[in-house]
């Protein structure tokens, strides 16, 4: 009877050690832009709701955002994005899954800035692509915040920009992330 | 004499037809999203119903519901500020982890402040969809939420 408490209480603590290497947010913010150098007129958008997990252990870290979801202050500009370029009503999510290369350099007991690498799959408008990019892991107060910035090809991304507002749309989307992460508690 | 007066009229009228054109090009583009606070709500719902919808049949249910104004009505959860001052009030039940994520209308942030975890609460906002994560719990998101009553 001990033997089959202490196995189910070393079970249960492994499982609660676990379960502390995960940390996540739904509160993260993307931000998309895909302004041209020579245009006054600002194509941003912001998504308030973006999910993210990552694992401190293995360093695998995802992302995930409703196309619907990102906010842009024109009106007309936000049904373009998604009616005609994004297509949000058949591609409804982007995700990014991949892993923090260099994650063992991350010492998340200590607090400051660390510079990382970020490499995984993009998924959006039903492609996905290879991405890898430079990124900051911040510690603070037992909480981590993940940011990167980086650009995508919207062809990339089979996201065609009609030749009418090449001079305002940017072939090129500069992504830039951010979200402060909570222990997972299950 | 009458034929000057005549292409006189088509003149004009050709005018006053581009003018109108150009203002509403001119209003159409740089239309501005709208306050949720004074529209009327195409669905009422209650937060747990509202999740309890989308579990059953997601893609018929987000067809349904998707850039319609919903008025959702439940407990508060969590009502977060972020550090660029993002607001967002969670609605649902609390032992369960699909909620109702409402990201808040910037410009009624002032009023959010008495806002309190266990309060009853009825926001409107435009849904966005359902984020469905096998460790985090579904989600329906949605945005440019007003508080419409505290109950």
């Amino acid at each position: 009877m001990k033997k089959i408490l202490l196995a189910s209480a070393l079970f249960l603590s492994a499982f609660a050690l676990q379960a502390q290497d995960k940390y996540f947010t739904k509160n993260g913010t993307i931000n998309f832009g895909a302004t041209t150098l020579s245009s006054l007129e600002k194509v941003e958008g912001v998504n308030k709701s973006v999910t993210c997990v990552a694992d401190i252990k293995t360093g695998n870290i995802q992302f995930a955002a409703l196309m619907k979801g990102f906010e842009f202050e024109r009106s007309l500009m936000q049904e373009h994005f998604n009616e005609n370029y994004v297509e949000s009503d058949k591609f409804p999510k982007a995700e990014f899954k991949g892993t923090i290369v260099d994650n063992a350099n991350v010492n998340y007991l200590k607090d400051g800035v660390y510079a990382v690498k970020v490499k995984g799959k993009l998924s959006m408008h039903g492609e996905t692509k290879d991405v890898e990019t430079d990124g900051n892991i911040t510690l603070k107060n037992g909480k981590i915040t993940t940011t990167a910035n980086f650009e995508v090809a919207l062809s990339d991304f089979k996201v065609s920009i009609p030749t009418l507002v090449a001079d305002k749309v940017s072939k090129t989307a500069k992504i830039s992330v951010d979200c402060l992460l909570e222990p997972l508690k299950n | 004499m009458k034929r000057k007066k005549i292409i006189r009229i088509i003149l004009i009228s050709l005018l006053i037809v581009i003018a109108g054109v150009a203002f509403y090009a001119y209003k159409e583009f740089n239309r501005k999203q709208k306050d949720l606070t004074g529209m009327r709500p195409e669905f009422t719902v209650s937060a747990v119903d509202f999740i309890k919808e989308f579990g059953i049949n997601e893609k018929a249910v987000n067809k349904k519901y998707q850039d319609k104004v919903i008025e959702v009505n439940g407990i508060v959860k969590e009502s977060i500020k972020d550090e660029k001052g993002f607001c967002t009030i969670v609605l649902g039940d609390t032992l369960a982890m699909s909620s109702v994520r409402c990201s808040m209308d910037s410009m009624h942030n002032g009023g959010l402040k008495n806002i309190l975890k266990g309060n009853n609460l009825s926001i409107k906002g435009i849904c966005t969809g359902y984020n469905d994560d096998e460790l985090l719990g579904a989600d329906i998101i949605l945005n440019r939420g007003v508080i419409s009553n505290k109950n």
